[in-house]
């Protein structure tokens, strides 16, 4: 029997390929129960019209009782998007996905609150404290300890 | 009226749960069966089992802990059911209260070793000035002022005696103050008044057969001799001791001044510090001044020897073997010199006295040095001199004083004492001042073994040639000769 994680999130990629991922939000692959890749854009009018950014899903055994890992992916084609809870090396600073992450929530529902984060911005620059966390951060952006700041998602 | 039935988790056709997704139909049960409960006030559902880990994987992370117990749709409360008997929340408190406990423990044990090893260090320190002013004052002079037992020293030696070698490190650091090693001897000790041995008399008395100096001539605003320490202390040796620094540096600069590049590296030595020169100049005879290590390591010469800043720049560039090479080489060599320069400073006392008797003994053969040295016969046994001799205040001359005049004489006095030393000071054989003098015999003489080393070394570095050989051993036909039929 697969674990716990394995068969949940195989329910989950099943229910994506049968309905669809929401609008504006792609598959691009999903080939092992460790990591996962979506592309992402804002439909309809906002600051980040015409830009499409790489989204990484990354799970560990203990899916859904622990968050999963989430962050934009940047590389030479693409970067993270310029928002005031994005970190240049593509961490995302949200509450869901540390101290507000729940099971009840999901890789598509983590895909629309980040989505609807990117639609509802209204001034694009970066984190003040950018350049000093970018220089230390961790690969996985799970073992930093954000401090939420009230009007986040 | 019959009541309207609610449905339980039960009545569900189909139950799926919220945390692992898997669903069950009700006729269609798992088998083994899971327990699912319905925990909240909305339509989540979820297996026991399932939403009974989600809440402790929440409550041991203590950001998670406060949404461990709700729902995270509804946000209502859940209530957990569990047997807690009294015993066991009892334990849970006992081990709350002896985790907390235990970190008082941690921060006590650390006070306490914190404040043994300040304590040993103070006693250290402490023990260190006693010494140093037994040597420095002479043995008749300790006795008086201090003895040998620390429950009748006054209450400032247990500041000053601890601050003596502390001084007299700091006196060998190459800042440019101009601390004398001396200055805690002679700030404090000049205006202590003696303790009251048990077996002796402090002297006093218009004219006492035993005091060699008139209490009247006490009161002299002249200067004496030997000169008040304190002034020495605060004025005259911190002035000599930035002269005397100009001087030899003018002096070293003339002496060395050549036109080589290594006499210009050791100007710099020189200039900069001339505490620890012998070494430095073995350092910088190592290596090349501005070359990168990595390019040192090209030529073939040793990575060691270079100062620290150096080492931390290049680090990278070195192989790692070499960059350990010279970190080792590093702390070797200032190893060394922190051993030196302390080794250095708490020998000062010793030297200091040993120099003092060094000069006692030849003034024996030297009238004039006997003079400069205010020698004096060591006191009858016994008898100790008092700090102000109480016999001013007695007399004709000061119950017919107006309160005024007391308060100004006594004001006068007080500056007296402060200025040139209690009575004494002025009593005793002043070891001090010989000790003085002869550490400054000392300083000047090992300035001049220091030049003396470093000039013969530039001479050495100057003076190298390489030898020149002849062709013995070459065949002469394969050289281009001005004049070959000579040589065949």
């Amino acid at each position: 029997m697969a674990s716990i994680s394995a068969r949940r999130l195989r329910k989950e990629l099943n229910e994506i390929n049968v309905e669809g991922c929401p609008a504006g939000i792609k598959l691009l692959s999903a080939d092992n129960f460790d990591t996962w890749l979506f592309s992402i854009e804002v439909l309809g009018e906002s600051l980040y019209q015409g830009e499409v950014f790489k989204l990484m899903f990354r799970f560990d055994a203990n899916y859904p009782i622990s968050a999963p890992a989430v962050q934009f992916v940047v590389d030479e084609t693409r970067g993270a998007p310029i928002h005031p809870h994005i970190y240049s090396n593509g961490h995302i600073c949200a509450s869901i996905l540390g101290t507000e992450w729940s099971p009840v929530l999901s890789v598509s529902a983590v895909c629309v609150t980040l989505q609807s984060m990117l639609a509802s911005c209204k001034v694009k620059e970066r984190p003040v404290d950018n350049d000093r966390y970018v220089r230390t951060a961790p690969d996985n952006p799970k073992k930093t300890r954000f401090q939420y700041d009230g009007d986040t998602v | 009226m019959a009541q309207r039935r609610v449905p339980t988790i039960d009545d569900l056709r189909v139950k799926l749960c919220y945390i692992c997704r898997e669903e069950e139909r009700y006729d269609a049960p798992e088998n083994p069966p899971r327990a699912w409960t319905h925990p909240c006030r909305c339509t989540l559902v979820a297996h026991e089992s399932c939403l009974l880990q989600w809440i402790q994987s929440s409550q041991q992370t203590r950001s998670r802990a406060p949404n461990a117990l709700k729902c995270p749709q509804c946000s209502s409360p859940y209530v957990l059911e569990s047997n807690n008997p009294i015993i066991l929340r009892l334990l849970d408190a006992a081990n709350k209260g002896l985790s907390a406990i235990g970190k008082i423990v941690t921060v006590a044990s650390f006070t306490v070793v914190v404040v043994s090893i300040g304590t040993g260090m103070y006693i250290l320190c402490t023990t260190y000035g006693a010494y140093a002013l037994r040597e420095f004052l002479g043995p008749e002079m300790f006795d008086i002022l201090l003895s040998d037992d620390p429950a009748r020293w006054p209450w400032h030696s247990f500041i000053n005696l601890p601050l003596i070698p502390l001084s007299l490190i700091m006196s060998r650091l190459p800042t440019k103050s101009s601390i004398t090693p001396l200055v805690p001897v002679l700030l404090a000790w000049p205006t202590s008044t003696p303790i009251r041995a048990n077996d002796s008399i402090i002297l006093d008395g218009w004219r006492n057969p035993f005091l060699r100096t008139d209490p009247r001539e006490f009161l002299h605003p002249l200067p004496r001799w030997p000169p008040p320490p304190m002034i020495l202390g605060l004025f005259v040796f911190p002035a000599v001791r930035q002269a005397y620094k100009r001087m030899l540096g003018n002096f070293t600069r003339w002496l060395l001044n050549s036109n080589t590049p290594h006499g210009q590296d050791m100007q710099r030595v020189l200039n900069g510090n001339d505490d620890e020169p012998f070494l430095r100049i073995r350092v910088n005879a190592n290596v090349e001044e501005d070359v990168p290590i990595g390019q040192a390591n090209v030529n073939g010469q040793p990575p060691g020897q270079q100062g620290l800043d150096a080492n931390n720049d290049n680090e990278a560039n070195a192989p790692a073997g070499d960059a350990v090479a010279a970190a080792e080489n590093t702390i070797r060599v200032s190893g060394t010199s922190l051993g030196r320069l302390i080794g250095g400073a708490l020998i000062i006392p010793r030297i200091s006295s040993f120099m003092g008797s060094l000069l006692l003994r030849l003034s024996k053969h030297s009238k004039i040095l006997r003079k400069i040295l205010a020698v004096r016969p060591p006191l009858p046994t016994g008898v100790v001199p008092p700090a102000i001799p109480r016999s001013l205040f007695n007399g004709k001359a000061w119950s017919e004083m107006s309160l005024l005049k007391r308060i100004s004489y006594v004001g006068y006095l007080g500056l007296t004492v402060a200025w040139r030393g209690t009575m004494t000071w002025a009593e005793c054989d002043p070891v001090w001042w010989r000790n003085s003098l002869g550490l400054g015999v000392f300083v000047m003489a090992k300035d001049c073994v220091h030049l003396l080393h470093l000039w013969l070394t530039k001479r050495e570095l100057e003076s190298r040639r390489v030898k020149n050989r002849s062709f013995e051993d070459v065949d002469v036909q394969e050289l281009d000769l001005i004049n070959p039929s000579v040589y065949s």
